[in-house]
């Protein structure tokens, strides 16, 4: 038995769906699903931001589990360039989703 | 969700698409408690949703109305997505020709996405579908070029823009602020277009197009000379030459300059032996159009059209092909074909045939968006990927040249202009970042002994999603307080 997750882009009328085997999902895994399912393509050029519809609240770590039958809303933004911790600057965008590759060193 | 609240007397304008690219063009204004979404257009370079502008960093269901400078799909493309499948509830306007090419060429886009999607459960690969598309057509209003309409105190009027047929520019008033969007526009008299005009009333704020830069374009004269030479010494040494067009707009300049060069020199052309193909079904149907709204164009073209009493757009020289089922390759030939960036469909095909003879010639003549192939073709790369088998590519040995009949104003033009509309606050969109930024620094240089006078130029290049916030007090007097 398949488990669901339910999505809607911000901006959008209509609910689409992850299916997935298990009790929850990673935030990591089902951005990966949401642009390979909506085919955004491979995430140089946006951001994919998950949000809890009913608070509002960011998703923001990428091993937050969201269990089964969760509603998310979803908002596909710029890539922005970021100041890293050691003075480099680099692209803020969707790709290690596409390529799998989890982030390492999270920041705060 | 992060949109605070606009300050009552602040003018605010965001980007969801158009800024620092060329591609998905819709820009926001929001002044007074009104807002007005000005493009709603789609990325040549992407498909699907990946090509839309960033509808997700704003909350559509507040904008009062949404105008659609010209039909190319940059700027309308994703009209039906937004009236459809977002919140959007505004009113939307558009001119008369802008709205009768628009339906051929949006059924037309959802037809060439149906057939890209590779798996028939790809049910939800198009943005919209043909259903959407003609229920939200009986909504679009249309508006006459120079008539004023009021939308709930948001005052606008429609200019000629030049660009194609149809572009319009809006002067829009709120609450005795004054916007001017130039849209796509040119400031030269070609075959069938009028220059743009200079509104006039002026304007507090310009929302300007940069796609050149601080370029320069050649005469026009030299760049038909050149166009048609190459053209004609091609085919003379047995080549065939492949036109990648936008299916209306700009094609039919082209082919204005070509049906009367072969009428000219029809001898030399092998007796009219060498053909000139139009692969667009798109074209025929939409000859009517530009037969209707031939008083829109210039003087010249309208004279042609009163004193032969035929459709300057039927040409003697061109003929139209359906498919390449009913072309026979068998010599030189001149093929103008869709689309014009090379993405996939006929002129793709056409290119993947032909590119590996060095007797024939790819000529591009509108601008190329960075991601396309005809922006990969003008590198003259040894080799190109097949699109209809992924794993293979093509020797490419063909000649590439480039001629631009785009119909977007160069730096001179621009900066004319810029100086007569006279605005204070001039906000740069439709350029790649890098012409974007010279044409900035160029503007700033040029307006610098204004600098710390009350008519001080403030130029701006927002990324897109970042806002440019502008301080109006009383009208007239402008501060920038944001980027
Ligand atoms: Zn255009
Ligand atoms: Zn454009």
């Amino acid at each position: 038995m398949s488990s669901t997750i339910f999505f809607k882009f911000r901006s959008q009328k209509d609910t689409s769906r992850i299916l997935f085997d298990g009790t929850g999902i990673t935030v990591f895994d089902l951005k990966r699903d949401i642009i390979q399912e909506t085919k955004l393509g491979d995430g140089t050029d946006f951001q994919l931001r998950l949000y809890n519809p009913d608070t509002g609240e960011e998703y923001e770590d990428d091993s937050y589990v969201i269990p089964r039958s969760s509603s998310v809303e979803v908002r596909r933004s710029p890539a922005i360039k970021v100041n890293g911790l050691n003075g480099r600057v680099s692209l803020g965008n969707a790709s290690r989703y596409v390529t799998g590759k989890p982030r390492v060193n999270k920041m705060s | 969700m992060e949109q605070e609240q606009v300050a009552k007397t602040s003018f605010r304008f965001f980007g969801l698409g158009g800024s620092n690219e060329v591609g998905r063009s819709c820009h926001i204004l929001q002044y007074k408690g009104k807002t007005v979404m000005l493009d709603a257009g789609v990325h040549p370079a992407h498909q699907g949703l990946a090509s839309l502008p960033f509808y997700d960093e704003f909350d559509l269901s507040t904008v009062d109305i949404l105008l659609i400078s010209h039909f190319h799909l940059d700027h309308a493309a994703s009209l039906p997505y937004v009236m459809q499948r977002t919140n959007f509830h505004g009113r939307v306007f558009m001119t008369h020709p802008t709205k009768a090419i628009y339906r051929w060429l949006l059924s037309d886009f959802v037809k060439v996405t149906n057939i890209g999607s590779t798996s028939p459960l790809d049910k939800d690969e198009n943005l919209y579908s043909d259903e959407d598309l003609a229920e939200s057509f009986d909504r679009i209003e249309t508006i006459d070029y120079h008539s004023t309409m009021d939308v709930n105190g948001i005052k606008f009027t429609a200019f000629h823009a030049g660009h194609v047929l149809g572009a319009a520019m809006f002067q829009i008033e709120i609450a005795g602020l004054r916007v001017l969007f130039t849209g796509d526009y040119s400031r030269e008299v070609d075959r069938h277009l009028n220059s743009a005009e200079v509104p006039p009333l002026p304007s507090d704020v310009l929302i300007v197009e940069s796609t050149f830069g601080t370029a320069t374009h050649e005469p026009r004269v030299n760049r038909e000379r050149k166009l048609t030479q190459l053209i004609h010494s091609t085919v003379m040494r047995g080549g065939r030459v492949l036109l990648p067009v936008f299916a209306l707009g700009r094609a039919q300049e082209i082919m204005l300059i070509l049906d009367e060069y072969w009428s000219q020199h029809a001898n030399e052309l092998a007796n009219g032996q060498v053909p000139i193909f139009y692969a667009s079904n798109l074209a025929r149907k939409c000859m009517s159009v530009f037969q209707t709204y031939v008083n829109m164009m210039n003087d010249d073209i309208r004279k042609k059209f009163r004193d032969s009493q035929s459709n300057p757009f039927i040409f003697k020289n061109i003929s139209y092909l359906k498919n390449l089922d009913e072309f026979q390759d068998f010599g030189p030939s001149v093929m103008l074909a869709s689309p014009g960036m090379l993405q996939n469909g006929l002129s793709r095909d056409l290119l993947e045939k032909w590119c590996p003879d060095d007797k024939n010639l790819v000529l591009i003549t509108g601008y190329s968006v960075e991601g396309t192939m005809a922006k990969f073709i003008m590198l003259e790369p040894d080799t190109i990927p097949s699109i209809n088998n992924p794993d293979m590519t093509i020797p490419r040995r063909c000649q590439v040249e480039e001629i631009s009949f785009a119909a977007h104003v160069d730096f001179r033009e621009n900066l004319e202009f810029i100086e007569k509309i006279g605005a204070t606050n001039i906000i740069l969109v439709h350029g790649e970042s890098n012409p974007m930024g010279r044409l900035k620094s160029a503007l700033l240089s040029n307006f610098a002994s204004l600098k710390g006078t009350e008519t001080e130029v403030h130029v701006f290049n927002p990324r897109n999603c970042v806002a440019v916030d502008l301080e109006f007090k009383g009208i007239k007097i402008a501060k920038a307080v944001g980027n």
